[in-house]
C-alpha cells in the first residue's frame, strides 16, 4: 500500500505531529491512542493528561444549553464508525476549550468544529482505532448564526444570497473583522426597509415572498403576504402577466423592466381593485454558485405622476380645441365685418370693439375658473361704455355657463353699438330698460327684454345687417332659444327667450 | 373652375353660430346651397338622414360636447362623402376615421375648397 511504502521512507509519526491540523487517535474503547501538537496547542492539554483517558470523559462541552447534545452527536459518531468501518462527518460541532487561568480559574473559548473521523482497521477488517481530523470553523459559525437569525428556518435561500453570501465570501478573508460585515449586512437591511421605493424579495420557484418593505406593503394594502407564493399572496395579478415575467426572469436570468406598467391591484386593505401605474425591475438573486434563488423586486408607484401627465394632456387638448375655435370664431367675425364695412377705418374699430367684447366675456369667465358668469355681469360689462345711467337692469341672479356667457356677451354687444348708433343711446335723453326672468322652475327658461325708449324712431332695415343676424342665429344656434326684434317708433325692443337647462330643452 | 362645386348641397355640422355663419358665407360664395347648419348631433342626425339630396357634409368634430361620429356613419351609409373640421387636426381623429379629408380650424376658403373637390371626386382638369 502507499502509506505503507512512504512509511518506508519517512517518519510517519513525526509528519503526523508536525501537521498543523489537529488530529487524535482513540482505541476501539475510545481512549485516547495519540494526538499531533496541533491539537494539543488548540485544546490547551498535555499529553501525559490525555493518554489512555476516555475521550467522552475528557471531552467537556463547557457551558451553554447544546453541550449536552453535542456530546451526544460526538459520542454517536464515534459509534456509528466502530459499527460500520466507514468514515463519519459532523458538519458543526460546539466544544468550547476550557483554559485554566494563571489564577486557577476556568474561563471557556468559545469554539465550533468540523470533524471526521476515520476508522483505522487490522488485517481482518475489525476497526481498531479511530482517527479524528479537525477544524476550526468558528469564524465562519458565527457569521452564519447571524445571518440564520434573520430567518433562520430558511437559512439557504434568495434572501441569504442575497446579503449574506458576499459576506461568506467575505469572511473566508477577513474572519477577524466580522463586525464590521454585521453592520454592514445591517445597513444593506436598513436601505431596503426605508427605500420610498418598493422592494421585495422573493424566494424559490413559487416567488414566495421572503421580505418586503413599508412602501411595498401600502402598495398591496397591508395584507400579510409574507412566507405566502406570489400566486396566493396577490391572486389578483393572475392574467395580467407578472407571474410568467417572475417565471421567465427565475428561468432566464435576464431581469425584466417595467415602465408606467399599469396594474389591477387590490391597493386598500379589503377594497376594490384599482389601477396603479409602477415602475418597476424584476432582478435575478444568484448564489456563490451562481444559481439563481429567486427574484429582487424594486420600484416606485408613478401613479400620481401618470394620472396628472393624462390631465395635463386633456387640458392641453381642451386648451387647443377651445383656441382654434375661438380663432374660428374671431376669423368669422373679422369675414362679417368686412363685408359690411367697406372703409378701412369703420372697419378697423367696428372688428376691434367686437373682439374687445369677445375678450371682456373672457376676462370675466377666467375670474371664476371657467365656471360660469353672472347675467348682470355680461350685462353691465358690455353696456358700461355707453353711461350706466341711460341703462336700467332689471331681474334677478341668473348664473351662466361659459359658452352661454359668450354668446350673451356678444348678443349684447350687438344690441349696445346698435343703440348706440342709431337708437336709444344716441346723443340725447334715450335710455334702455332690461328686464329679464326665470320662468318655469321645472324646465327653467330665461326670458330676456331689451326696451329701447326715447330715442330716435326705428325701422326695419332693407338689409339685415351682420349684427342684428349673429343675435338670430346665435340665439337660435347657440342658444336653443328664439330671438325676436320689433322695430317700433318709440325704439327697438328685442325679445330673447333661451333655456337655461339644454339638455331638457 | 370656380364654378366646380355650383348648386352642391352641402350639409353643414358645427355649434358655434359665428363659425357656422362663416363656412355658411364661404359655402355660398362658392355657389354650394347650405343644408343646415345644425347644431347638435340629433339635429344632425336627423338631416343626414331625411335631407333629400346631399352631395358632400362638413362636419365639426366636437359638436356641444359630443364627437359627430354617428352622423359621419350615417352618412357613409348613404354614399355621402365629408370632410371633418376639428381644431386638433386629422391627428385628433380616432384611429378608425383618419385618412379621411380633414380641415383645420381656424379655416381658409381654398382648404375648404380643395377638401370638398376631393371628397366629391371632382377634378379640375
Amino acid at each position: 500500500m502507499g502509506l505503507r511504502t512512504l512509511a518506508k521512507t519517512i517518519d510517519l509519526v513525526a509528519a503526523f505531529d508536525a501537521s498543523p491540523n489537529p488530529y487524535m487517535l482513540l482505541d476501539a474503547d475510545l481512549r485516547y491512542a495519540g494526538m499531533n501538537q496541533a491539537y494539543l496547542d488548540v485544546t490547551h492539554r498535555r499529553r501525559e493528561d490525555l493518554l489512555g483517558q476516555p475521550v467522552m470523559q475528557e471531552y467537556d462541552a463547557g457551558p451553554g444549553e447544546d453541550a449536552s447534545e453535542n456530546a451526544r452527536q460526538l459520542a454517536a459518531s464515534f459509534a456509528k464508525v466502530l459499527k460500520t468501518g466507514k468514515p463519519d462527518h459532523l458538519a458543526v460541532l460546539h466544544y468550547p476549550i476550557p483554559i485554566e487561568q494563571p489564577d486557577g480559574t476556568v474561563l471557556y473559548d468559545d469554539r465550533y468544529w468540523s470533524c471526521t473521523h476515520t476508522p483505522i482497521k487490522d488485517a481482518s477488517g475489525s476497526v481498531t482505532h479511530i482517527l479524528q481530523h479537525t477544524s476550526d470553523i468558528t469564524e465562519l459559525e458565527r457569521l452564519r448564526r447571524q445571518v440564520g437569525r434573520l430567518r433562520p428556518e430558511e437559512a439557504s435561500s434568495a434572501l441569504d444570497s442575497l446579503i449574506g453570501g458576499g459576506m461568506f465570501r467575505r469572511a473566508m478573508s477577513v474572519q477577524a473583522d466580522n463586525r464590521r460585515l454585521e453592520s454592514e449586512r445591517r445597513q444593506l437591511l436598513d436601505i431596503f426597509m426605508q427605500t420610498p421605493g418598493f422592494v421585495a424579495v422573493l424566494n424559490g420557484p413559487e416567488h414566495v415572498i421572503q421580505l418586503h418593505n413599508g412602501a411595498y406593503g401600502q402598495l398591496i394594502g397591508h395584507r400579510d403576504v409574507v412566507g405566502k407564493p406570489i400566486r396566493e399572496a396577490l391572486p389578483e395579478l393572475a392574467g395580467q402577466g407578472f407571474y410568467d415575467c417572475l417565471d421567465e426572469v427565475l428561468a432566464t436570468g435576464e431581469p425584466f423592466q417595467g415602465r408606467q406598467s399599469p396594474v389591477q391591484l387590490q391597493h386598500m386593505p379589503n377594497g376594490s381593485l384599482t389601477t396603479r401605474y409602477l415602475n418597476f425591475i424584476y432582478q435575478p438573486i444568484r448564489n456563490d454558485t451562481g444559481a439563481i434563488m429567486g427574484v429582487f423586486v424594486q420600484g416606485h408607484d408613478v401613479t400620481d405622476t401618470v394620472l396628472a401627465a393624462e390631465r395635463q394632456k386633456l387640458m392641453i387638448d381642451e386648451l387647443n380645441h377651445r383656441v382654434k375655435n375661438t380663432l374660428a370664431t374671431v376669423q368669422s367675425i373679422a369675414m362679417q365685418t368686412a363685408r359690411s364695412h367697406e372703409d378701412p377705418r369703420s372697419f378697423a374699430e367696428t372688428f376691434q370693439s367686437r373682439i374687445l367684447s369677445l375678450s371682456h366675456t373672457h376676462d370675466l369667465l377666467t375670474r371664476s375658473h371657467w365656471e360660469g358668469a353672472d347675467l348682470r355681469e355680461v350685462l353691465e360689462h358690455e353696456t358700461a361704455a355707453h353711461g350706466l345711467h341711460r341703462l336700467t337692469l332689471n331681474g334677478p341672479s341668473v348664473s351662466l355657463d361659459p359658452a352661454m356667457a359668450v354668446s350673451l356677451g356678444m348678443i349684447f354687444h350687438e344690441l349696445a353699438t346698435n343703440a348706440a348708433k342709431y337708437g336709444a343711446l344716441t346723443p340725447g335723453e334715450g335710455r334702455v330698460l332690461v328686464d329679464w326672468s326665470v320662468a318655469d322652475l321645472n324646465n327653467p327658461h330665461l326670458a330676456i327684454l331689451w326696451r329701447e325708449t326715447g330715442g330716435p324712431s326705428v325701422a326695419q332695415p332693407e338689409r339685415r345687417g351682420f349684427g342684428s343676424r349673429l343675435i338670430e342665429r346665435n340665439v337660435r344656434h347657440d342658444l336653443a332659444g328664439t330671438a325676436q326684434m320689433h322695430y317700433r317708433d318709440n325704439g327697438l325692443s328685442a325679445e330673447i327667450t333661451i333655456p337655461l337647462n339644454k339638455e331638457a330643452a | 373652375m370656380t364654378n366646380a362645386l355650383q348648386g352642391r348641397r352641402v350639409l353643414v355640422i358645427e355649434d358655434e353660430s359665428l363659425v357656422a355663419m362663416l363656412l355658411e358665407t364661404i359655402l355660398e360664395d362658392m355657389g354650394c346651397a347650405v343644408v343646415g347648419p345644425e347644431a347638435n348631433i340629433d339635429d344632425g342626425l336627423i338631416a343626414a338622414t331625411t335631407e333629400a339630396s346631399l352631395d358632400a357634409a362638413l362636419l365639426d368634430v366636437n359638436v356641444a360636447g359630443r364627437e359627430v361620429f354617428p352622423v359621419a356613419e350615417a352618412l357613409r351609409a348613404r354614399g355621402v362623402p365629408f370632410v371633418f373640421s376639428t381644431g386638433y387636426g386629422e391627428a385628433g381623429l380616432p384611429e378608425h376615421w383618419r385618412g379621411n379629408p380633414t380641415i383645420q380650424k381656424p379655416f381658409t376658403e381654398g382648404a375648404i375648397r380643395d377638401a370638398l373637390m376631393k371628397v366629391m371626386n371632382i377634378s379640375l382638369a
